[in-house]
């Protein structure tokens, strides 16, 4: 009897547990513009807050009367991990911010712009197989070399051009008692800039379509340039040329450190402009990573906005809403002034969003804008370059190791493992 | 019928949220599911297969292993010891149990964050320390990976004893104070008293400890990604943390799902064989 209670009191629960739990579907109505509901992957940062995101959706919602947009904003900076956790739960949003969408787009996830539009409103286009998944309204390289004016002319060296100059330089710094360069290494991200560039410059500026080789296993981490190219970075440790305990350091304590003159050179992704405060303006150079030769490589990253997920329940609203929003100038005030992001909208001069810039800044412009060899920066591109799978972190994790581990080719082993481990799972 | 329906709903709550994602979990590891794909494919034992040639794999488990070790002995001796400096009473006892158990309620990311900032090169630690004179440099606490992981092990002890302290202190206070007034007239030591009767008699009390802080460590994510993300080089990273890099990174989430089991078998096999072990140690009075 008290088993028959119990197993009746069980399904009766179960039932009503499967009822409670079950998923209901997205709440936004298929076809037709009037009451669709289209969620946006968003995420914080110091620059992109809260306001701005309300005040810029609001902006570009006028654009789709009887859409609503409704904001799912990520946890951390790691969008694409929140993504495809949103992916598996059923609720992949239909509008996603500033992801990799050469993450997604082999599953078809994505629908791309269309080329007419992207020809008539930006400079270059982001291509991953001959489309376009975000809008590339913004550019960076990644990294430059900023240095601090006065701390060089007290140690009596000035920018250097090539890989010898630069080691040249770190050299008399060091000697001068002056942190030669400023890192943040906690962060993984930061730790890598060194590779990053180094990788960039010498790699792929002897051959830009390195990484597409390396897709075709026709080329590996362990081949002699590329082991030749990270041992700058391992070099760069022995010879003690990054700040004490560079790997304790976050990412946010190195933007303070470099601003407040503890190191000479910050080698950073161009964001680093908008941290640059205002009585520093004239004190902060930059300089591209320097070459063997001295010839000029820009590590160039096309970034955008919005990407439109080909599941979103009404695309063509959709793609109103995020082609409104890529295209408002006040968003792409924000990028420029806080990201340091270069704008890359065809028929607007830098000087047409009327903002007061660093000369560290207009330095860096010049780079996008003159005739110059651009590649790929190594593990940044979001194109056709991007790394597969999480490429990305086992590169930052190898530019750590090389901090513990004097086997370069070792770590550049790995990442050959690596790599086939991600390509193999795409 | 009151409760039946509350036995009823424990089953079915175990069944759906326990037993059901387990058997689900089991069986995307036999296949080649990747989370952008729909559908997947039975491919056997080949992500067990591939397992045995991943040496992130192996790395991950070296450091879980031995921080689960570590920070399990740490943590039951600290939280012994704890137990029998507070085990008085007094509201100034009162009090400092209260904080003796403060660790296990805070947030694990909050204890990983703040713990990143005391042990940074300008942190509360280095500071302590140069300002004392006892070191001349900042300790690279973080950046240097056997110092990255004793960090870990020293934050994760330091959280698990707030819950041995409470174990310990529970089944001291059910120790009969005869025993110990009958080895005092015995001329029993204090040292004496602590080996043969409070040692031996909190023993059920150091089988759950030692067990459930094993448990904890070896899925343990929280505190170490908020603490060093697993760096410097991956040289902290955690199982479960790997499960969560090649499941949502990779995207191969049978492969991610082998790991899982794997992890689950280990857990397993591990629990139960410390608990065989030391349920031979415990006394029944």
């Amino acid at each position: 009897m008290m088993y028959r209670r119990c197993l009746a009191a069980a399904v009766t629960a179960g039932l009503l547990l499967l009822a409670a739990c079950s998923s209901s579907p997205a709440q936004s109505s298929a076809g037709g513009s009037s009451g669709t509901t289209l969620t946006y992957l968003t995420f914080l940062s110091p620059d992109l807050t809260a306001q701005f995101w309300a005040k810029s959706i609001a902006a570009a919602e006028k654009s789709v009367p009887g859409v609503t947009i409704k904001q799912d904003v990520s946890p951390t900076t790691d969008r694409d991990t929140y993504a495809k956790q949103l992916l598996q739960a059923g609720e992949f949003p239909d509008l996603l911010e500033s992801i990799t969408p050469s993450l997604y787009t082999s599953a078809g996830l994505l629908t791309p712009y269309s080329a007419s539009w992207i020809k008539a409103n930006f400079i270059l286009p982001n291509d991953i197989k001959g489309e376009d998944y975000i809008p590339p309204t913004n550019s960076q390289i990644i990294p430059l070399v900023y240095y601090n004016k006065a701390l060089f002319a007290r140690a009596g060296v000035t920018p250097p051009a090539t890989w010898a100059e630069f080691m040249a330089d770190c050299a008399k710094l060091k000697q001068r008692g002056i942190v030669p360069i400023e890192l943040g290494g906690h962060d993984s991200f930061a730790a890598a800039m060194p590779l990053t560039g180094a990788l960039s410059a010498d790699v792929l500026g002897s051959d830009p379509g390195w990484i597409q080789q390396r897709y075709a296993g026709t080329v590996k981490f362990t081949d002699p340039d590329v082991v030749a190219a990270a041992t700058k970075m391992r070099t760069l440790v022995t010879d003690g040329y990054f700040e004490p305990d560079a790997l304790s350091v976050s990412y946010a304590q190195s933007i303070t450190n470099f601003n407040d003159g503890k190191a000479a050179m910050y080698p950073m992704g161009s964001w680093y402009l908008g941290s640059i405060p205002k009585s520093e303006w004239s004190n902060i150079g930059v300089f591209p990573w320097p070459t063997n030769n001295g010839s000029l490589v820009i590590p160039f990253s096309l970034g955008g906005s919005m990407a439109v997920s080909s599941k979103a329940p009404d695309q063509a609203a959709a793609f109103k809403f995020a082609e409104s929003w890529s295209l408002n100038p006040d968003n792409l005030k924000s990028l420029i002034s806080g990201d340091g992001a270069f704008p890359m909208l065809k028929g607007r001069s830098l000087a047409s969003y009327g903002l007061s810039l660093s000369p560290a800044f207009h330095s860096s412009y010049s780079y996008v804008t003159s005739k110059n060899t651009k590649v790929s920066s190594m593990s940044w591109a979001t194109n056709d370059d991007a790394f597969p799978g999480n490429m990305t972190d086992e590169f930052d994790a190898a530019a750590q190791s090389l901090f513990s581990s004097s086997n370069v080719r070792g770590v550049m082993q790995q990442l050959d493992q690596d790599w086939t481990d991600a390509t193999a799972s795409s | 019928m009151g409760l039946s329906a509350v036995a009823g709903l424990a089953l079915v709550l175990y069944a759906v949220f326990l037993v059901l994602p387990v058997l689900l979990s089991l069986e995307t590891s036999f296949t080649n599911q990747n989370i952008l794909f729909p559908g997947s494919k039975f491919v056997g034992l080949a992500n067990y297969a591939r397992l045995l040639h991943d040496s992130s794999f192996f790395s991950s488990i070296e450091f879980t292993l031995g921080l689960a070790a570590g920070a399990t002995i740490a943590a039951n001796v600290i939280g012994l010891c704890l137990a029998l400096l507070l085990n008085r009473t007094g509201l100034s006892y009162r009090i400092l149990r209260t904080l003796a158990f403060l660790p296990q309620v805070i947030s694990g990311i909050i204890v990983g964050f703040v713990w990143s900032w005391m042990l940074s090169p300008t942190g509360l630690v280095n500071s302590l320390l140069t300002g004392t004179g006892l070191v001349s440099q900042p300790v690279n606490w973080l950046g240097e990976p056997r110092l990255a992981t004793l960090s870990v092990g020293v934050v994760v002890s330091w959280v698990l004893s707030g819950f041995t302290t409470v174990v310990y202190l529970a089944a001291l206070q059910n120790i009969p104070r005869e025993l110990y007034e009958a080895s005092s007239i015995d001329g029993a030591s204090s040292r004496q008293q602590f080996r043969l009767i409070t040692f031996r008699m909190v023993a059920p009390a150091t089988t759950i400890s030692v067990v459930i802080s094993l448990i904890t460590v070896l899925k343990l994510y929280d505190i170490i990604t908020a603490m060093t993300n697993g760096g410097p080089g991956f040289a902290t990273r955690s199982v479960a943390m790997y499960i969560i890099s090649v499941g949502f990174s990779d995207d191969a989430y049978g492969y991610a799902s082998s790991i899982a089991m794997v992890l689950l078998v280990l857990t397993g096999v591990l629990a139960l064989s410390v608990t065989a072990v030391l349920r031979r140690r415990e006394v029944s009075l």
